[in-house]
């Protein structure tokens, strides 16, 4: 199974707005997003910032939260998005 | 081009820029800058009044920052008590003031890019969108 990541922030309006769509797709797919939280935990904030390549050029230049992130394939979403298409993109990676 | 430090040789007030205003905001004297060391600068500015800042200073800051622009504070609440919240924790824990909603990389000219508020007028979230917004949701574009 794909190891997906969600880099989030604990006062960040969008990933509060996203966290119960990612539980959602957690249930309804049986996918799993390993949960790191990057202002208040240096060691995953150095994780989101070893994939700052990767990440970058698919989030306007910089490192955004949230951010969905497949480290086996590269592939990321950033911010706010519909719960449909953040489903679409987990199920794609799996 | 590199900023530099300038004092103004009347009022003393400090400027950290490519080049000194013209006109000094404070005392109002035309070209009355002559360029300075950093350490000097630092002597200046360390000597000043030891301000600080609530999370409620800040808004009102950020408030009366607004009112001369297009945008303004989100009306909403508790999305900009959440975003004072870690903007604070962050000047605590990082040391600036840095945005919530993205991570400093580490390098210090990039990151003050995220300082907020940030110039955010230029990114795709706000510019030539109508109910544009900075990235976090901190300001809005004026109704
Ligand atoms: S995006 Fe908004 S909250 Fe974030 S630094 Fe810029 S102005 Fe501040
Ligand atoms: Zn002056």
């Amino acid at each position: 199974m794909a190891n997906l990541l969600m880099f989030h922030g604990r006062e960040c309006p969008h990933c509060k707005k996203m966290m119960p769509f990612v539980e959602k797709i957690e249930q309804e797919t049986g996918l799993r997003f390993d949960k790191r939280e990057v202002w208040h935990d240096e060691a995953n904030a150095d994780l989101m910032r070893s994939h700052r390549e990767d990440l970058a050029p698919k989030c306007g230049n910089q490192l955004r939260v949230p951010t969905f992130f497949n480290p086996e394939t590269k592939d990321a979403v950033c911010g706010e998005v519909e719960y449909e298409k953040l489903k679409d993109w987990a199920l794609k990676q799996s | 081009m590199k900023k530099r430090y300038w004092r103004c040789f009347v009022c003393n007030d400090i400027h950290y820029g490519i080049a000194p205003p013209e006109l000094c905001p404070t005392c109002k004297v035309l070209n009355a800058y002559v360029e300075i060391s950093a350490a000097e600068a630092r002597k200046i500015l360390g000597g000043g009044p030891n301000t600080s800042q609530t999370a409620e200073d800040f808004r009102a800051a950020i408030e009366s920052f607004a009112a001369g622009n297009e945008f303004e504070v989100n009306p909403d609440r508790e999305k900009v008590d959440l975003l004072l919240k870690g903007i604070f924790e962050n000047e605590l824990n990082h040391g600036l003031k840095y945005c919530p909603c993205r991570l400093r990389t580490k390098d210090w000219e990039e990151d003050l890019r995220i300082v907020c508020p940030c110039h955010f007028t230029i990114h795709e979230t706000y510019k030539g969108i109508k109910d544009g917004e900075c990235w976090c949701g901190l300001f809005v574009r004026r109704k």
